[in-house]
């Protein structure tokens, strides 16, 4: 095979069984690969209704055919499982250099199922699978544990692995690669933690094979200069980073204020992109084979907040924040440390803290609760105290680590929790921007922007600007953009790969790597296939139509301030549309003539 | 008229906003305006040949002139005008 | 006057789009080990550094090969490894104080940069103009230049 290797992994932690199974071609062509073959095992191997901290939930790492290649900016790989936070399908994608090593060391994906009696990780050099001892590095942090397997293993080994947190079941708990890239959402986290699962290292040193090298490199270079010569795929995100958004949302009033009360923050600009770059940026970084080197490398020097990583993006300066009503970047950098070393999702993690100041602002919960720390908005010590014990697992940190939902739902306020599957909503405020609504309401995973970023055409203007406060055409250019984001996620391309080019990109380079020849429908066609193959699992785990909601504070409060002051979210309007549009009935349930025709029937 | 710069355009123009002192009619006259000032390597992330670059986001009291009427977008004097040039994020 | 492929560490972002280009252009395959060039990444500081053979005027490596599979062109200045002639003794690989000769066990051959005939493929791929193939003097002119600035800017308030 090309593109793919043709041999994934599976490795049974209850019995330590490691054995290794052909690639179907078949399945490869239909569901790609990394988002798109996870949650196909995960559909045909996990029942829908077992407890994702449970050994019954099995936790798939995989790449896709691009990952390994020089695809632009094409590395990345996915996690999929049932989430905890959640209780539906969890996909959660990273970049970084830790997928392509897994392709090099001869896998297209490691399925791990059950739970190891003891902390182990497991070392993958090539074809030789060890099941190892991690209790000397159970409690570490993540750039602990990497120093830690290094010294073991060898100095060039790709670690992913979770940090305490993960230990600890924080519900919203992720898997760091590369000590600063996260399969960030839905706590995959946390169920690594479950399977005693500390780490997996990966030293690769086969090859990743091309099956019409000319045909390959011509496309790569036209799809190079299209992404290199867009003012954002080529200079924007370089530049300033994903956290140039602050002022964009905020100067359109569609930026998430105090836990949504409202759209607009007077000073966000603190926390932009442009004091990022001018306080604490020391240079880009990108991922494995990326041309547009998004990631920030930052130091912070202020000895209160002192510390070195990567980071913060948008969705973490805003969770930390303009969220909180704080507009301290040292503050919101610090917490963003602390989330990569000790391995938590900052958006949920940012979110949780707002709910909880507002819980506190109301008297709902007292300094009792929280062992003397005066939670109040804008309080920065606060935050990052919060998230530090949130990390360790002490104190108020063990009600905060159960998401923003289950906190508001303990102390009598489920309605001060800003999620969607009980996933907390990202940073662009629905109110402001109808189609973004629609999607965080029906994604499958739980609120979450980029799985159908419809902020490129209603913010951005790309590829043309559209309407932000029209509901007309919103379904099905949501619809779009997760049946192509879908497709792009399982090819392991990045989804910045879209500010320049498209689905017949796309699939162009699919066809050229894997010698399988994907038309622009196709690709779109695989994608929509993994989006509706999605939605049968969860209905089977017990989801339905009412979860694809927004909280009642989107629908019901209007924006106070700024330029979309006034504004709601009408998605009881665009809802109905959205599933007739999918060829669902009218409860959300796919159809079997839908199904037939993506062969899923 | 306050006119407030966004992203690379604070660092060419060499500030985060200004008042505008001259009133303009249309926002394509403002434009025109503050590219002179700020010369070619300011207006290349605005401008496209005169017309409207169409990943700048140019908004006029938070709203996208996209949407409005593009250049030909009236202005007050008392309006806010904010200029990003194509930016991104996820 | 000859060309050399310029590092500017300084603006290398760790992508590793110099190895794949190395790679597929030389072996036909994306395989990291099967390089000439390759990327040093310190994660903790963010810092990352391509490496290959400086094509050295007084090279160990010459000197050591016997069976003279490496040879000076005197016309490009660059260090040439014949792959005929090679004996595979690993001798370049001792002697490179640089560590720039690679010995690749899985084709069984040493890997050294060959400026791809005059076109670097590394140079074309690098996304942030981290390496650069540049005439020998112009090179090391821009950054002197540039920390003379900082000079003029010091002396200048």
């Amino acid at each position: 095979m090309n593109g793919w290797i043709g041999t994934f992994l599976r490795i049974d932690l209850t019995t330590g069984k490691i054995s290794t199974q052909p690639l179907d071609a078949d399945l490869a062509r239909d569901y790609i690969g990394a988002r798109g073959l996870g949650t196909k095992f995960l559909f045909d191997e996990v029942d829908p209704t077992v407890d994702a901290l449970s050994p019954a939930n099995k936790l798939i790492f995989a790449p896709g055919p691009f990952t390994g290649t020089y695809a632009p900016s094409g590395g990345r790989y996915n996690v999929v499982t049932k989430g905890p936070l959640t209780g539906a399908i969890a996909a959660a994608n990273s970049g970084g250099t830790w997928g392509p090593a897994l392709k090099y060391a001869g896998f297209d994906a490691v399925i791990f199922e059950g739970k190891a009696p003891k902390p182990v990780y497991v070392w993958i050099k090539d074809q030789q699978v060890e099941i190892r001892d991690a209790s000397h590095l159970w409690g570490k942090t993540v750039p602990e544990t990497s120093d830690g397997i290094r010294a073991e293993t060898d100095e060039d080994a790709h670690v992913a692995c979770i940090g305490p947190a993960g230990e600890n079941q924080v519900l919203f708990a992720c898997i760091m690669n590369d000590l600063h890239r996260a399969a960030g959402r839905s706590g995959v986290g946390a169920v690594m933690g479950s399977k005693n699962l500390k780490a997996v290292a990966v030293i690769g040193t086969g090859a990743v094979t091309c099956a019409n090298k000319d045909r390959f490199e011509q496309v790569v270079m036209k799809v190079r200069a299209i992404i290199q010569q867009h003012p954002i795929g080529g200079t924007g995100l370089r530049l300033y980073g994903t956290d140039v958004l602050t002022n964009v949302l905020n100067e359109i009033g569609a930026h998430p204020t105090k836990n949504f009360h409202d759209g607009y923050y007077p000073t966000a600009d603190k926390i932009g992109g442009e004091s990022l770059t001018a306080k604490v940026l020391q240079r880009p970084k990108g991922c494995f084979a990326c041309i547009i080197s998004c990631g920030r490398v930052s130091k912070v020097t202020n000895p209160k907040f002192k510390g070195q990583g990567e980071g913060p993006e948008y969705e973490t300066a805003w969770g930390f924040g303009s969220s909180c009503l704080i507009d301290d970047l040292d503050a919101v950098t610090k917490a963003n440390y602390i989330c990569n070393e000790y391995g938590m999702d900052t958006i949920t993690m940012g979110s949780t803290v707002a709910c909880a100041m507002e819980l506190y602002d109301i008297g709902a919960i007292t300094k009792e609760d929280t062992g003397g720390i005066a939670l109040e908005w804008g309080n920065a010590e606060a935050m990052v105290e919060m998230t530090r014990l949130t990390a360790i697992g002490v104190g108020f940190g063990k009600k905060l680590a159960l998401g923003s939902y289950r906190l508001g739902e303990l102390y009598g306020h489920p309605e001060f929790s800003m999620t969607v599957k009980k996933q907390e909503i990202p940073a662009y405020d629905p109110r402001a921007i109808q189609g973004i609504g629609l999607n965080y309401a029906t994604v499958n995973c739980g609120a979450a922007h980029v799985r159908g970023y419809t902020i490129q055409p209603e913010v951005l203007g790309v590829p043309a600007k559209v309407d932000k406060d029209t509901i007309e055409g919103k379904p099905e250019l949501v619809i779009k953009y997760q049946n192509l984001t879908a497709a792009l996620d399982a090819a392991g391309a990045c989804l910045f790969t879209t500010f320049g080019i498209g689905a017949e990109e796309l699939a162009e380079l699919l066809s050229a790597v894997t010698g399988v020849e994907y038309s622009t429908d196709d690709f779109m066609k695989c994608g929509d296939r993994i989006w509706n193959l999605e939605r049968l699992w969860n209905l089977r785990a017990g989801l339905s139509a009412k979860d694809d909601m927004l909280p009642e504070r989107l629908l019901k409060l209007p924006i106070k301030t700024g330029p979309s002051k006034g504004s709601v979210n009408r998605l009881p309007e665009m809802l109905p549309i959205y599933y007739e549009r999918r060829g669902w009935d009218a409860s959300g349930v796919p159809t079997d003539a839908r199904l037939r025709e993506l062969g899923l029937a | 008229m306050v006119v407030s710069y966004f992203g690379m355009l604070r660092d060419i123009a060499g500030r985060k906003e200004e008042d505008w002192e001259q009133p303009a009619a249309t926002v394509g006259e403002l434009l025109h305006r503050v590219v002179a000032e700020y010369g070619p390597q300011f207006g290349r992330w605005v401008l496209d040949n005169g017309d409207l670059l169409n990943l700048a986001i140019v908004l006029v009291n938070g709203r996208d002139v996209r949407g409005l009427q593009r250049l030909a977008t009236p202005l007050k004097p008392t309006d806010n005008v904010t200029l990003f040039p194509p930016v991104a994020g996820g | 006057m000859a060309k050399m492929l310029m590092i500017h560490a300084d603006k290398c972002t760790g992508c590793r789009n110099c190895e794949l280009a190395c790679s597929m252009s030389h072996e036909g395959a994306f395989r990291l080990q099967a390089t000439s060039v390759h990327v040093y990444t310190w994660e903790r500081e963010g810092f990352s550094v391509p490496m290959m053979c400086q094509q050295c005027n007084d090279a160990p490596c010459i000197k050591v090969c016997t069976p003279n599979a490496l040879t000076r062109d005197a016309v490009t200045g660059l260090v040439n490894l014949d792959h005929a002639k090679c004996i595979g003794c690993k001798m370049c690989v001792q002697a490179c104080p640089f560590g720039n000769a690679v010995w690749d066990e899985v084709a069984n051959k040493i890997h050294k940069c060959d400026t791809c005939g005059g076109d670097p493929q590394c140079a074309k791929f690098c996304p942030s103009h981290a390496l650069e193939w540049v005439d020998d003097t112009v090179a090391t002119r821009d950054r002197k230049r540039a920390f003379a600035s900082k000079f003029k800017d010091a002396f200048s308030e």
